[in-house]
């Protein structure tokens, strides 16, 4: 060990007594001796190097667009995953016994599960009271299948996937806070953070030998595969509540991680007695749904009526077995706290073995002796309701306040059995990295299992949660928690296991139409139309932008004449009339163009246009490269940034036009470079090219489509010609000959030019020829609808005549141009509108029927 | 003789519905004194996919989906069912057990009825326990009771100071807002009745079914004009769940026909679904008629 400030950092290191530290020994002795090498390589590293480090794991979580979404922030931007760079390290042997309780642990719960939605002989033996379980929300009665159970041919129900969260007491020994059944949320974040601390501390995560993360997720997959019982290869899809929930970010990263459909509940119809996914122009049959919506909201039909995250029919669908929800619905019920006080004894009764990981000390209220001990004891205990309900949260007795424990001593009286308290622990320590060195947090592990063949499977280590400050001992990603990647260290090599190689027969490939929901496809396309708005709108904001910086000042008639035609096409171009049709605001322009920069709320400008390819790429970011995160993160913010008052607003802005741009030419980048050509990224190019094309013609309509003098004219051309990118070739090609014909040439009809109308048509023509049909059998020799509009636009532009609309007319306009652009610019809207309604599956609104008196 | 029931509901929506997912509670179950001789169920638009089962409570339940495009949805159900079984409450069991006696045996057997019977003792979505109700019931619940003979007061009481009248409570409407309006219709009567005696301690679950109408003296019946009806069950031990309604201060006759029974109204509404559509209104009709059959 180096003796430099880095010996500090680890002598520095006091946890507070009273409580098990997971990296120093309480008597004094250091480092404890699993972490020796990962202690020595931190110690070399030195504070400020973790300090970069730091900020290197926050920039790699923001370029994989990692979020988390506290309640209330109804904004998928989400905040940004909070990751600690310190790893904790666990030795082999202390997760082998934690491993071992936290797989028996499952495989009660999961006979626990089985008997409470089948013979409920638990609740007949009173080994757990009736009101623990009928009195509680998540006990759903819909899911009942005793009644199919007893007539045979029916599975009981499973606990697919399982976790807990695990907290040492004062001598280290791990005890479970809390049990998570029913749509275990984590695992996900779990991967990612060892993905970013691996990269970050490549050779110390090398040499620690420390067990990966990864086969966890093949059995995952495996577990999903085998959860449809009547299938050798089942279709298999994550249904998420939408990318402004919590843990959306994880809900996407699973997907595209295992490979799934993401859908949401929209997504999904019960037809014919069967689950079907909407994908592109037909249904997809759907066997086994990996589900991240709460039990309760996935139907309306049987569960919550108003719920609009779910499905009708879809209880009905499991209920006949034709569908495996993974975990089944209603397995809510065994979270709850009041389980942890039976446990033991059903654990005895039902596996004959005592808990090898204990349970946190549970009372329950309903036990006339438990509630005495507890309401005598009151500020020693975590008060918990035995279902999470609103306005009922965990109350730590020592905090309450006179009036609010005499309140909460009547509610239990009121309903005993309603309540449980916990004794607390002293959460051990870890310690975190801070501005100041080493700081001891108190921390829980989420450990994650999942089913393997009679048994479960454990993810070595999981999540690590730590509390926000060195006093807090409330820890939850809701209330600020950090996380922190968990090391288990390997006793002996590890043995690698392919997931990719396999020496099986070919496997055939998945239809890419039918693994893409309706719903994302329309995302991608209005993604597609979304960028390239943005970017044209860039474009011609720096045009306008050089012109007032050229022209501001009236000394130039034609300058002056030339900047108004600009602003005036700005508003057509955007559609965000009356804007500078109104005189006044061409006078003074800066407020109406600031506005067409930041206003998310008015349709047309830059901000709106970037909200809502955010708002797009959110809804399908299973389907995108992970670099996209990285390109458009802070694009958004970029932009909002611009409201608060700066000194110089018209250089500011500017300056974020210029990095807006480099995001977005990044985007397209990506787009061209780094996505297959399936039918998604077909939409996706559609709209892009349909909103260029529309662009460009409304663009040329409002700068060209009259006569001006020639000094405003060449001025005008050159503005056109570098709004569409052409400047440059157009003086090559044309020397300084400013003619409106040749540039009409030249934006118009040039096939090798990228950014002409006939460029954008004959791609548009390949990808909607690409797009799937929405009926199969529809004889594919006739032209869809799109073809048919695209068609006809593109033999208009064949047979345009550039020289005669390049003419004026008598009144000064040019009455061709004109009138042959405006029947271009409503072809192609209304293609893009033909799109939509042919590919888009349109539900209707849901409503209810019944429920009469 | 064996009483025939033809339920039939019509929706008629003002603009096509995409798809309707439907629950039907309309199948008349076996229960005590009970016997259901046959039940047909039909759907107009046949559904594409129809599921039978048996609920949690044993309630027989039909699911269906009808996944065209409609702007009509008839549900008819016949039934014929055999009430004349029922047996009649004696002077000795008025009196015994008392309600404090069963209070005491519901907390504490083990027997797999009074178990059962318990799951309906807790509050439930549209029957919270309140205070209000609890105050209301103690009067009929002297200490040493015979819990039918209190069952029988309250009852009476309900009767008494609960106007029968529609229009005026929704299914949002608690027993503590019946107690408040004194005024309501069957499903209130019984929603207040069930509070009041699990506030008690009690076990009481709410059943769904008809009600035969007798027309006035010298008249014919009118078609359509009996209908869907709920009431309340108390559980007595040694003498299982007795029937009372209260909206009629009566205990069950050969008279009433049930259907289902649940812990309220949510688990057991006769006919409930989701749709999708733009339409802005529907127009249900619905017609019951009860009559005697060979």
């Amino acid at each position: 060990m180096t003796v430099t400030n880095s010996t500090n950092l680890l002598s520095d290191y006091r946890p507070p007594d009273g409580a098990f530290d997971e990296f120093v020994r309480s008597d004094g002795g250091g480092p404890r001796s699993h972490w020796a090498h990962v202690g020595t390589a931190l110690a070399e590293l030195g504070h400020r190097e973790l300090l970069e480090r730091q900020h290197e794991v926050d920039r790699q979580l923001d370029a994989d667009g990692v979020t988390y979404n506290a309640f209330g922030n109804a904004d998928p931007r989400g905040r940004r995953w909070a990751l600690d760079p310190l790893p904790v390290v666990l030795d082999s042997k202390d997760w082998a016994a934690i491993e071992s309780g936290v797989i028996q642990r499952a495989e009660l719960l999961a006979l626990v599960l089985a008997d409470l939605y089948g013979p409920r002989d638990l609740l007949r033996r009173k080994l757990i009271p009736l009101e623990v379980v009928l009195g509680h929300p998540g006990f759903l009665r819909p899911c009942d299948q005793s009644a199919a159970l007893a007539k045979g041919g029916m599975a009981p129900a499973s606990l697919t996937t399982y976790a807990v969260d695990i907290g040492r007491d004062v001598d280290g020994v791990p005890v479970a806070l809390s049990d998570r059944a029913q749509a275990p949320s984590g695992a996900g974040y779990a991967l990612e953070n060892r993905l970013v601390i691996s990269r970050v501390f490549p050779s110390m995560y090398r040499d620690a030998q420390v067990h990966r993360v990864a086969p966890f997720f093949r059995a995952l997959r495996r577990a999903l595969q085998k959860a449809a019982p009547h299938k050798s290869d089942p279709r298999i899809v994550v249904m998420s509540p939408g990318p402004w929930s919590e843990t959306a970010f994880e809900h996407a990263y699973l997907a595209s991680y295992l490979g799934y459909p993401l859908v949401e509940g929209g997504d999904l119809t019960v037809q014919g007695g069967s689950v079907w996914m909407r994908s592109l122009g037909r249904l997809e049959p759907v066997d086994v749904i990996l589900r991240r919506v709460d039990d309760w909201y996935c139907d309306p039909l049987e569960l919550k009526p108003d719920s609009r995250l779910g499905v009708p029919g879809l209880v009905d669908a499991a209920r006949r077995g034709v569908v495996s929800i993974v975990n089944p619905l209603g397995s809510g019920v065994i979270e709850s706290p009041a389980m942890l006080a039976f446990l033991p004894a059903i654990a005895e009764h039902l596996l004959g073995q005592p808990l090898r990981l204990p349970s946190v000390e549970t009372f329950w209220c309903g036990d006339p002796k438990s509630c005495q001990h507890v309401l005598s004891h009151l500020n020693d205990l975590v008060m918990k309701p035995i279902a999470r309900q609103a306005g009922t949260s965990t109350l730590l007795g020592w905090q309450l306040s006179t009036s609010s424990r005499a309140e909460l001593t009547a509610r239990i009286q009121a309903e005993p059995w309603q309540w449980t308290a916990q004794v607390p622990l002293a959460l051990a320590t870890t310690p975190t990295l801070t501005p100041d060195g080493f700081e001891s947090r108190r921390s829980v592990l989420r450990a994650f299992a999942v089913v393997q063949g009679n048994s479960y499977t454990v993810m070595p280590g999981g999540l690590l949660r730590v509390a926000p400050t060195l006093e807090s001992s409330l820890i939850s990603n809701q209330s600020g928690a950090l996380t922190k990647d968990a090391w288990v260290l390997a006793s002996e090599p590890e043995q690698l296991s392919g997931f990719w190689l396999n020496n099986g027969p070919v496997v055939e490939a998945v239809d890419p139409v039918g693994s893409m929901p309706s719903r994302a496809a329309e995302n991608l396309f209005w993604l597609g139309r979304y960028a390239e708005r943005a970017e044209g709108i860039v474009r011609l904001l720096r045009v306008v932008a050089d012109r007032r910086n050229d022209f501001s000042n009236d000394a130039n008639p034609a300058g002056s004449k030339c900047l108004e035609l600009l602003l005036r096409a700005l508003t057509s171009v955007t559609t965000t009339y009356p804007g500078f049709n109104d005189t006044d605001k061409v006078e003074l322009p800066g407020d109406e163009l600031f506005s067409l920069i930041v206003d998310v709320d008015r349709t047309g400008t830059l901000a709106h246009a970037v909200r809502h390819l955010l708002d797009a790429a959110y809804a399908v970011r299973d389907q995108l490269s992970s670099d996209t995160w990285l390109v458009i993160g802070n694009l958004d913010r970029e932009i909002l940034e611009l409201r608060v008052p700066h000194v110089d607003r018209q250089g500011a802005a500017q300056n974020s036009l210029g990095r807006a741009m480099q995001s977005l030419l990044a985007l397209a980048g990506l787009a061209g470079e780094s996505m297959v050509r399936d039918p998604g990224w077909h939409f996706m190019d559609a709209g892009r090219r349909l909103e260029r094309a529309i662009q460009l013609t409304a663009l040329l309509r409002a700068t060209l489509g009259s006569e001006n003098d020639r000094a405003t004219d060449s001025l005008l051309i050159e503005s056109v010609l570098t709004t569409a990118e052409s400047i440059i070739t157009y003086r090559r090609r044309y020397r300084s000959q400013a003619q409106v014909q040749t540039a009409l040439d030249l934006l118009l009809l040039d096939r090798g030019n990228p950014r002409s109308l006939v460029f954008q048509l004959e791609r548009l023509q390949v990808s909607i020829a690409n797009l799937p049909r929405k009926t199969e059998g529809t004889a594919t020799d006739r032209l869809s609808a799109e073809e048919r509009l695209v068609l006809e636009a593109a033999t208009s532009l064949q047979l345009a005549d550039t020289a005669a609309m390049a003419a004026a007319g008598a009144t000064g306009d040019r009455p061709e141009l004109d009138a042959f652009l405006d029947r271009l610019h409503i072809l192609l809207r209304r293609a893009a509108d033909a799109i939509d309604a042919e590919h888009f599956a349109r539900q209707l609104p849901q409503q209810h029927f019944g429920n009469m008196r | 003789m064996p009483l025939r029931i033809i339920h039939r509901t019509e929706y008629l929506y003002d603009s096509s519905v995409s798809a309707s997912y439907g629950q039907l509670y309309l199948l008349p179950r076996e229960a005590a004194g009970q016997q259901v001789l046959g039940s047909q169920l039909l759907i107009d638009p046949t559904p594409d996919s129809y599921n039978e089962f048996l609920d949690f409570y044993g309630n027989r339940v039909a699911n269906f989906s009808v996944a065209k495009s409609h702007a009509m949805l008839t549900i008819t159900t016949t039934s014929r069912v055999d009430v004349s079984g029922r047996s009649v409450i004696s002077e000795q069991q008025f009196l015994r057990p008392s309600w404090n006696d069963t209070v005491d045996i519901l907390n504490v057997s083990a027997d797999d009825a009074v178990l059962d019977a318990r799951g309906f003792s807790f509050e439930s979505p549209l029957v919270p326990m309140s205070s209000a109700t609890r105050d209301y019931a103690e009067e009929s619940f002297r200490p040493g009771r015979g819990l039918l003979e209190a069952v029988s007061e309250l009852t009476g009481r309900i009767f008494t100071d609960i106007a029968y009248k529609t229009g005026v409570t929704s299914l949002d409407t608690s027993p503590d807002d019946v107690l408040a309006l004194r005024q309501g219709v069957c499903q209130d009567f019984a929603h207040l009745q069930i509070a009041c005696l699990r506030s008690m301690g009690l076990a009481a679950r709410y059943v769904s079914g008809y009600l035969e109408t007798l027309p006035p003296p010298g008249q014919t019946k009118l078609q359509g004009a009996d209908a869907s009806h709920a009431w309340v069950s108390v559980f007595v031990p040694g003498l299982g769940w007795v029937d009372v309604d209260p909206t009629n201060n009566c205990f069950v006759s050969g008279r009433h026909i049930c259907t289902a029974w649940g812990r309220d109204y949510a688990d057991v509404s006769p006919v409930k679904g989701v749709i999708f559509t733009d339409a802005k209104s529907n127009t249900m009709t619905v017609s019951v008629d009860v009559s005697h059959t060979l």
